[in-house]
């Protein structure tokens, strides 16, 4: 268990990441940008639930967070696959 | 106690590496700038609030998980950073005009990418700033 001042600390540093990423998925030129901002919503997402398990109590954190960052990476790969529609 | 306090101080530690990220996800002038920023400090920061949150609550097989994710994130973010940014300049993301070796041409023509650009190429204000003179190395391509 952590203290809830830590938890709201850090949920508005991670919430406030990811208002920064969808400004710069709206600007975003290429759509390169918006794939790099999808990127660190994932990371910001995977904090979320991290902290959320945590102020919780729930005993499956470390479990979602270690299947989140192997997924996330198979997403983040698929993803560059169709930027390049499919080429290599 | 005492570990509350340290996985606490390792949770906003790891959630500030994630907010510099975003700010330099917002303020960097290219797409390339931009996935240095997301890689390093992205992968760097989830590592350390995985790290805060085994010291916080810690046994011996939530150690095991936590040391499995850190080394999970630590090689993918690297190795999906560069699939990203080798695709983005592949479909027609423009570096800054200061960018001076361009060792990617040659795939792009094999592709087609450089060419025949599926993305916006046009300089936004962003890119712009820094487009200070007629140097783009893409104009060669």
């Amino acid at each position: 268990m952590i203290p809830v001042s830590v938890a709201i600390i850090v949920g508005v540093l991670l919430v406030a990441a990811v208002a920064l990423a969808v400004v710069r998925i709206v600007r975003g030129p290429t759509p390169g940008d918006t794939a790099v901002a999808g990127d660190l919503i994932f990371f910001a997402f995977v904090g979320l639930v991290a902290v959320l398990a945590l102020l919780f109590g729930i005993v499956a954190a470390l479990d979602i967070i270690l299947i989140a960052t192997v997924l996330g990476f198979l997403s983040v790969l698929s993803l560059a696959r169709l930027l390049q529609g499919g080429r290599r | 106690m005492i570990a509350t306090i340290i996985g606490s101080a390792l949770l906003i530690l790891g959630a500030f590496n994630i907010f510099s990220a975003a700010v330099g996800l917002l303020r960097l002038p290219d797409l390339y700038t931009r996935t240095s920023a997301i890689g390093t400090a992205a992968g760097l920061g989830v590592a350390f609030m995985i790290l805060g949150v085994v010291v916080v609550d810690f046994t011996w097989l939530n150690l095991l998980k936590g040391v499995l994710a850190i080394v999970a994130q630590l090689v993918t973010s690297a190795v999906g950073s560069f699939a990203l940014a080798r695709s983005g300049y592949l479909t027609g993301s423009s570096p800054a005009a200061i960018t001076v070796p361009d060792e990617l041409a040659d795939d792009a023509v094999a592709l087609g990418g450089a060419s025949v650009p599926l993305g916006d190429t046009v300089p936004t204000e962003d890119t712009a700033a820094l487009d200070a003179g007629p140097t783009d190395n893409r104009a060669n391509a």
